[in-house]
C-alpha cells in the first residue's frame, strides 16, 4: 500500500479543511472496507483517481454518528454502522426497507465496521475499474473494456460510456423511501434529495453521484412514509454473504382496494445509478396490483438495452420486480 | 518428575480429593485420564460429538469417560487382584477386534489449529527479518527490453532487489517446472500475467509494495494466445518450435479397445461438456520464512511435502539436499495439491536472504496466490456415446482436452481412468491433447482431471439412461466393471462400487423421490430435483516411499517420526493411531510432532494423491511391527529371566507374544504379561522401529464412491439450491470415521463451489485475470451449503490397504458436478454441459426447453 497521511478531526469544519486543501488526493474515511482493504490495497488509481496521500478518519467526530427520529421522520448520521441501523426500533418500525437492506449488505464483520455514508460512497464493483492494470474511462483513461469484455455482471440500463451498476444496496433502499442526504461543503450545508444525489457516467463518468471533492455527507434524512405504506425488498445475489446484487428491488407504496395508489420502485443492480423504474410504476399506477402486475413488470423490457453477455439479468429484472411487489402487497 | 495422581480415584472418592495439594490438581491437568473424566474431552468435544452424532442421525458414542467410570466400578465389584492401566483399557473399543483404529478421535493438535496457540508459518517473525513483494507482468506474451530500478531504489526501506539485471550469475540457468517454454528465475520473454520482473526486499511490506510501483519496465508486446480451442489450430503462432499444431503441447496416444469406429448402438448421443478454471483458495496464503545458517538454507514453508520443497529448493540453489532444511509447521491453511514442490518466489527470497544475510518473509497477496500459483484447469470433452434400449453400452469415443496454461502440470488424459475402469465399455476410443495458453498455469487441485473425467463420464450416463427411459441407477448398476483394470488387467481388492451407489439412492429414497423431469413444482416457478453420480479414481492406493520409526522409550512412551506433513485432514492424527494400533498400545501412550523437519525424517511421499493413509501410514504401520518385533524379543528374554529368577523354567520366545493395550501376554496363557515400560526400561535402551516400505504391483487401487442430491430449482431467477445431499465412499476401513466425515463433507462442500460458482475467469482482450479475489471468484460460504451433507463409509478392507483403508483427500471432489447436474436436469429438464452451472446457463437452458 502507498504511505498516505492520517488526519483524525474533531468536528466535521476540520474535515473540511484536510479536504480542501489536499484536493483529490485526499479521501474521507469511513469504515475502510472498501477504501482501504480494497481501492487502496488493491491499487485502483489513474489519472482521475489518484492514490489518495491523505485520508480523513471520520470515526473522530462524534457528531456523525447516530440515529434520531422526530414526528417528521429519521435522521441517521452518517458515520453510524448498518449493524446500528438494522438493530434500531425506529427504523424497523417506520421503514424496514431500509433494515431489510442494510441486513443484505456484505457480512456480519463488515456491517459491524461499515457505516451508511461509506455504504452510500463505495466505488463500484466493476472488474475492469478494481483490475489496477485495466486503465478505464472511470479511472480517467481512454476505455471501456466492458463493451467488449466480460459484461455479464454489467449495467442493461442507462450506461454511456461506462457500464457499471451503482453497488449500493441502501442507495436503492432510500432512493425508494424519498431519502435526503445533507452534504457539508466550504461554502456551508446542501440538502440533496436521494432524487438528484446520483449521477450516471453520462453526466460524470469518474464519480457516481454530485458529492465534490471537498464535501462530506454528513447525515441522510428519511420522511415518515405515508400511514399503510408497503415496503419490500429483494436482492438476488450469486452468494448468500459476501455478495453485491446482481439485480435488486426496493418498493415502497400505499394500497387501496388492491390498487396501486402511489409509491416507488428502484432497483439495484441494473444501471449506473440506483434505478428507479418509472416506468412499472407509470404502468401500475392506478390499477388493480395482481392483475396488472405481470405486464407492468414486463414494462421493464422496454427500457433496457442488455450488453453481449448480460440479457439474462432482463428476464431476471422483470421476474423480481413483479415477486418484490407481490411480496409488498401480501 | 511429575506427581502421580490417581484420577479416577479424584473422581470417585472426594476425601482423596480433598487431601490434594495444589501441585497435585496441577498435575491432573496434563492427565489424559482426567481429562477424560471431568476435563476438555469431557467438557469440549464428548458434546460436539454428540450434537454431530444427532445432526446425522447416528448414536453419539458413550461418552469415554463414562466408560471410564463404570468399567472401574465392574473392576472394583469384581475385586479384581490389580487394576490395569486404565487409560490404556479405554482407548478400546474399536469394531472387528481394533483397539484403535476405528474410534472416533479429535485431532490431536486440533486445539492449535482453532485457537492462535498453533505455529503458522504466515504468524512467524524474525528479528531483522525483510519482506518481499513482486512486480509482475501485466502482459500474457512480452519481451523484457528494459528494467529500471533507479526510482525504486532510492524509497527508504528498500534494502535489496532482485531481476534479470541483479540475479548473481551462478543462478541465471536456474529452472523450474518441465517446459516448453523454459522457465527461468527472471524470464527475458514471458508467457503469463504474473511472471515476476523484479523482486523487492524491504524493511516492511508496505514500502516493498510501494517500491514495486517505483520499477519501470520497457516491454515489447508479442501476440498471445488465450483461448484453448484456438491453440489447436494450425494458423495459430507457435511460441516454440514443435510439430504439433498451434499451442498444442502433447497428444497422448489415443486408447482404443474393441473396434470403436465399427461399433454401431440404438442411440447414439453426441456432447461437449466443459468445465471452467479453478482455483484451491487455501485458508493461508502461500508463504515462508527463510535464512541461512552458514552454508545452510533454513526454509518454513507453507508445504505439503517438506522433502519434496527442499528437492526443489537444493535443485534450484545448487546445494545438496543435506543443506536445506524445510520445516512445515503442520499448522498450515491447507493444500489442496498444488504445494508440493516450490515456486519461483520461494527461489528469489532464498537467493534475497543469502544476498542481504537477513531472514525473508514472503507471504503472497490473495492475487498472486490466484493467478501465479496453478489451477485446476479448464476442460473440454468432446463425447460420443452409444447405448442400446436395453441398457447395454456399445461404444465410447471421447476426446479430452486439458487448458494447461503457461506451464503443464497435469494432463487430460487424467480424465480416462473413469471412462476405462468404471463401466464395461466393450468398444473405447481414448484421445487426451494438451493446449499452452497464455494464462493460468494447470496442476493439482485435489487431484487435477479425475474430477473433469467423473462430470464427463456421468454426464453422459445420466443422458444415456433418459434416452433409453431406464432409471439411471438401475443402468449404472447394470453396467458397473466391478473386476479391475481392463488393459492392465490388475483385479480391484474388493470393490464397494454397488454398495456405494445402492446405499446413496436409497439414503436420498431414490425409489420415492425420482421422478420425470420437471414433474414436480414445489412453489410458483421452483421445481424439484434429484440427481446421482457414481465415481472411480486411481487416488488413495498409497505409493512410495513410505517411510516411517518408531521410538519406544524407556518409560513405555511411544513417540511417531513421519515425514508425512498435515495439512489440514489430520493425517498425523492418523499417524499416531495407526501406529498405536499395529504396536498393541493406547493412543494416549503415543504422541507425534505436528511438524515435519527434513533434518530429522525420512521422505513419506507428498501429502497428496489421497496417499498419506497409505503412505505415511503404511511407513508408520511397518515401523511400529519392526518395534513390536523387537519388544517381543526382549519380553520373551525377560519373562524367562524372571522365571530363572523365581526359580521356574519357562519357555516362551517372541512367537509366543503379543502386545494389547501396552501390556505383552502370553497368547496361551494371557494371564501371564508384563507391562511394556516394565520391558522396556529392563532393556535400559530406547527402542527403534523402522521402515522404508515399497508398495507391491499387484492391484488395480482404485477408489469408489457415490454422490445424491436433491435441488430446487427457481426458473424465475435461475438460482439453484442444494437441499440435501449424500456422500457414500468406499473407504476400504476407517481408521477415523470423525475425520473422515470431515474430509468428506469439506470435498463436497469444495466441490458444491465448483459445480455451481466458481470459475476464474481472464479477460479475452488482455489477458487479464478479471476476479482473483474471494469476493469475485466466490467460494461458497456456509449459507450457499445444504444443511446436511449425510455422509456414508462403506468399509470394504483392501488388500493393500493399512488394515485395509484407503484414502480419502481427493474423491468427494469428482461427484458433486454430475451429481448437481442430473437433479437441475430432473428438476427443469435442462442439461447442464458447462461448470459451474450459473443463473445464466440456467436460465439460458430454460428459454431452449420452453
Amino acid at each position: 500500500m502507498k504511505s498516505f497521511e492520517l488526519y483524525e478531526p474533531k468536528n466535521v469544519q476540520e474535515a473540511l479543511v484536510v479536504l480542501k486543501t489536499h484536493g483529490n488526493k485526499a479521501r474521507a474515511l469511513a469504515g475502510g472496507s472498501d477504501l482501504v482493504a480494497g481501492v487502496m490495497k488493491d491499487w485502483v488509481e489513474g489519472t482521475g483517481m489518484p492514490m489518495p496521500d491523505a485520508l480523513v478518519d471520520l470515526s473522530t467526530i462524534p457528531q456523525l454518528k447516530g440515529i434520531k427520529a422526530d414526528a417528521r421522520g429519521i435522521t441517521i448520521g452518517a458515520m453510524t454502522t448498518l449493524t446500528d441501523i438494522i438493530e434500531n426500533k425506529e427504523v424497523i418500525a417506520r421503514i424496514p426497507l431500509l433494515k431489510d437492506a442494510a441486513h443484505s449488505v456484505a457480512s456480519q464483520l463488515i456491517r459491524n465496521y461499515g457505516t451508511l455514508g461509506g455504504n452510500l460512497n463505495q466505488r463500484p464493483r466493476c472488474w475492469f475499474f478494481r483490475g489496477k492494470d485495466f486503465d478505464c474511462f472511470k479511472k480517467g483513461g481512454d476505455f471501456c473494456y466492458s463493451v467488449s469484455g466480460d459484461n455479464r455482471y454489467h449495467a442493461i440500463i442507462g450506461g454511456e460510456g461506462c457500464y457499471i451498476v451503482h453497488p449500493s444496496d441502501t442507495a436503492t433502499a432510500l432512493l425508494a423511501l424519498n431519502a435526503s442526504a445533507k452534504i457539508a461543503g466550504p461554502a456551508g450545508e446542501r440538502t440533496v434529495a436521494f432524487d438528484n444525489l446520483f449521477v450516471g457516467p453520462g453526466v460524470n463518468i469518474l464519480a457516481e453521484n454530485v458529492l465534490k471533492p471537498e464535501e462530506l455527507m454528513t447525515e441522510i434524512f428519511i420522511p415518515n412514509p405515508a400511514p399503510g405504506t408497503r415496503q419490500a425488498w429483494t436482492k438476488l445475489k450469486n452468494r448468500q454473504v459476501y455478495d453485491f446484487a446482481v439485480c435488486a428491488v426496493a418498493t415502497a407504496f400505499t394500497v387501496e382496494n388492491g390498487t396501486w395508489k402511489d409509491g416507488r420502485i428502484v432497483m439495484g443492480g441494473v444501471a449506473p445509478v440506483p434505478y428507479r423504474a418509472l416506468v412499472v410504476e407509470n404502468a401500475i399506477k392506478g390499477k388493480d396490483i395482481k392483475a396488472a402486475i405481470k405486464q407492468a413488470s414486463a414494462a421493464i423490457r422496454t427500457v433496457a438495452r442488455p450488453m453481449s453477455m448480460n440479457a439474462y439479468k432482463v428476464d431476471i429484472a422483470a421476474n423480481m420486480l413483479e415477486r418484490t411487489i407481490l411480496a409488498g402487497l401480501a | 518428575m511429575a506427581l502421580k495422581v490417581d484420577a479416577l480415584k479424584v473422581v470417585q472418592d472426594p476425601a482423596y480429593a480433598a487431601s490434594l495439594s495444589d501441585e497435585h490438581w496441577q498435575a491432573l491437568t496434563d492427565d489424559p485420564e482426567w481429562n477424560l473424566l471431568v476435563g476438555e474431552q469431557r467438557e469440549m468435544v464428548e458434546p460436539v460429538y454428540e450434537i454431530y452424532g444427532h445432526r446425522l442421525g447416528i448414536p453419539a458414542p458413550r461418552p469415554r469417560g463414562e466408560v471410564l467410570l463404570a468399567q472401574a466400578q465392574l473392576a472394583q465389584a469384581q475385586a479384581a487382584a490389580k487394576p490395569a492401566v486404565v487409560a490404556d483399557a479405554v482407548a478400546g473399543g474399536g469394531a472387528g477386534g481394533f483397539q484403535v483404529v476405528g474410534t472416533r478421535v479429535p485431532r490431536l493438535h486440533g486445539y492449535g489449529v482453532v485457537t492462535n496457540v498453533g505455529q503458522y508459518t504466515q504468524n512467524m517473525r524474525m528479528p531483522g527479518m525483510l519482506h518481499t513483494r513482486t512486480l509482475r507482468s501485466p502482459y500474457p506474451h512480452a519481451k523484457i527490453k528494459k528494467v529500471d530500478l533507479t526510482k525504486a531504489r532510492g524509497l527508504p526501506g528498500v534494502i535489496a532487489i532482485l531481476s534479470r539485471d541483479t540475479l548473481p550469475a551462478e543462478y541465471r540457468d536456474v529452472k523450474l517446472g518441465s517446459g516448453p517454454p523454459d522457465r527461468y528465475l527472471f524470464n527475458e520473454e514471458v508467457f503469463e500475467v504474473g511472471s515476476p520482473i523484479a523482486v523487492v526486499a524491504a524493511e516492511n511490506e508496505h514500502v516493498a509494495d510501494e517500491a514495486t510501483h517505483l520499477i519501470e519496465v520497457e516491454y515489447e508486446i508479442l501476440p498471445a494466445t488465450l483461448d484453448m480451442m484456438e491453440g489447436t489450430l494450425a494458423s495459430t503462432v507457435k511460441q516454440w518450435e514443435s510439430k504439433e499444431d498451434g499451442t498444442i503441447i502433447a497428444k497422448t496416444p489415443p486408447l482404443v479397445r474393441g473396434n470403436p469406429d465399427g461399433a454401431r448402438a440404438d442411440i447414439n448421443l453426441d456432447s461437449v461438456l466443459t468445465r471452467a478454471t479453478e482455483q484451491h483458495m487455501p485458508l493461508e496464503m502461500t508463504n515462508s520464512l527463510m535464512y541461512w545458517d552458514q552454508d545452510r538454507l533454513v526454509a518454513y514453508y507453507t508445504n505439503q511435502h517438506a522433502h519434496g520443497s527442499r528437492s526443489g529448493l537444493s535443485q534450484a540453489l545448487k546445494i545438496p539436499v543435506n543443506r536445506v532444511r524445510v520445516i512445515q509447521p503442520g499448522y498450515v491453511g491447507s493444500g489442496y495439491g498444488y504445494r508440493s514442490g516450490v515456486d519461483l518466489a520461494e527461489i528469489h527470497a532464498a537467493i534475497l536472504s543469502k544476498i542481504t544475510g537477513r531472514p525473508v518473509k514472503n507471504m503472497y497477496t490473495r492475487e498472486e496466490d490466484f493467478v501465479t500459483r496453478t489451477h485446476r484447469p479448464e476442460f473440454r470433452n468432446e463425447m460420443k456415446f452409444g447405448v442400446n434400449r436395453d441398457g447395454a453400452i456399445q461404444y465410447g469415443q471421447f476426446r479430452v482436452f486439458g487448458n494447461v496454461g503457461a506451464q503443464r502440470g497435469g494432463a487430460a488424459n487424467g480424465a480416462w481412468f473413469i471412462m476405462q475402469t468404471l463401466y464395461k465399455i466393450p468398444n473405447l476410443k481414448l484421445e487426451a491433447i494438451d493446449v499452452f495458453t497464455n494464462s493460468f498455469k494447470s496442476g493439482p487441485y485435489r487431484c487435477v482431471s479425475h474430477p473433469n473425467g467423473t462430470f464427463a463420464m456421468e454426464m453422459m450416463m445420466e443422458k444415456a439412461a433418459y434416452a433409453i427411459g431406464m432409471d439411471p441407477v438401475e443402468f449404472r448398476l447394470k453396467n458397473l466393471n466391478e473386476e479391475g483394470n481392463p488393459e492392465t488387467k490388475k483385479p480391484y481388492s474388493n470393490s464397494g462400487v454397488r454398495e456405494c451407489i445402492t446405499k446413496a439412492a436409497e439414503k436420498i429414497g431414490w425409489k420415492q423421490n425420482w421422478h420425470a423431469p420437471r414433474a414436480k413444482q414445489v412453489r410458483p416457478g421452483v421445481f424439484h430435483g434429484i440427481g446421482l453420480a457414481a465415481h472411480s479414481c486411481s487416488h488413495g492406493g498409497g505409493t512410495n516411499p513410505a517411510t516411517g520409526q518408531v521410538i519406544v522409550n524407556s518409560d513405555g512412551s511411544v513417540q511417531c517420526v513421519s515425514g508425512s506433513t498435515e495439512i489440514g485432514p489430520g493425517q498425523r492424527t492418523q499417524m499416531a493411531m495407526i501406529t498405536a494400533e499395529a504396536l498393541g498400545v493406547s493412543l494416549h501412550r503415543v504422541s507425534i510432532a505436528t511438524y515435519v523437519d527434513t533434518d530429522n525424517t525420512t521422505d513419506a511421499g507428498s501429502t497428496s494423491g489421497s496417499r498419506q493413509t497409505n503412505t505415511g501410514g503404511r511407513g508408520m504401520y511397518e515401523a511400529a511391527m519392526d518395534a513390536k518385533r523387537q519388544i517381543l524379543q526382549l519380553a520373551a528374554e525377560k519373562f524367562v529371566d524372571d522365571a530363572k529368577r523365581k526359580n521356574e523354567t519357562l519357555q516362551v520366545a517372541a512367537a509366543d507374544l503379543d502386545m494389547r493395550n501396552g501390556e505383552i501376554f502370553v497368547k496361551a496363557t494371557p494371564a501371564r504379561k508384563q507391562p511394556l515400560e516394565a520391558v522396556v526400561s529392563a532393556y535400559g535402551l530406547p527402542v527403534l522401529g523402522r521402515a522404508i516400505y515399497k508398495q507391491d504391483n499387484d492391484w488395480e487401487r482404485a477408489a469408489w464412491a457415490a454422490h445424491a442430491a436433491e435441488v430446487e430449482v427457481d426458473t424465475m431467477t435461475g438460482s439453484i439450491t442444494v437441499t440435501k445431499y449424500v456422500a457414500a465412499h468406499d473407504v476400504g476401513r476407517a481408521i477415523n470415521p470423525f475425520a473422515l466425515e470431515q474430509q468428506i463433507e469439506g470435498g463436497v462442500v469444495m466441490a458444491l463451489g465448483a459445480a455451481l460458482m466458481e470459475e476464474l475467469l481472464i479477460d479475452r482482450a488482455t489477458g487479464l485475470p478479471l476476479n482473483p479475489n474471494m469476493l469475485d471468484y466466490r467460494p461458497p460460504t456456509i449459507l450457499d451449503v445444504p444443511e446436511t451433507i449425510d455422509v456414508i463409509l462403506v468399509e470394504k478392507p483392501k488388500a493393500y490397504g493399512v488394515f485395509g483403508a484407503h484414502g480419502i483427500g481427493e474423491p468427494p471432489m469428482a461427484p458433486p458436478g454430475p451429481t448437481i447436474a442430473a437433479a437441475v436436469h430432473n428438476a427443469i429438464g435442462v442439461w447442464m454441459d458447462s461448470m459451474p452451472m450459473t443463473r445464466e446457463k440456467v436460465l439460458a437452458g430454460l428459454r431452449n426447453v420452453r
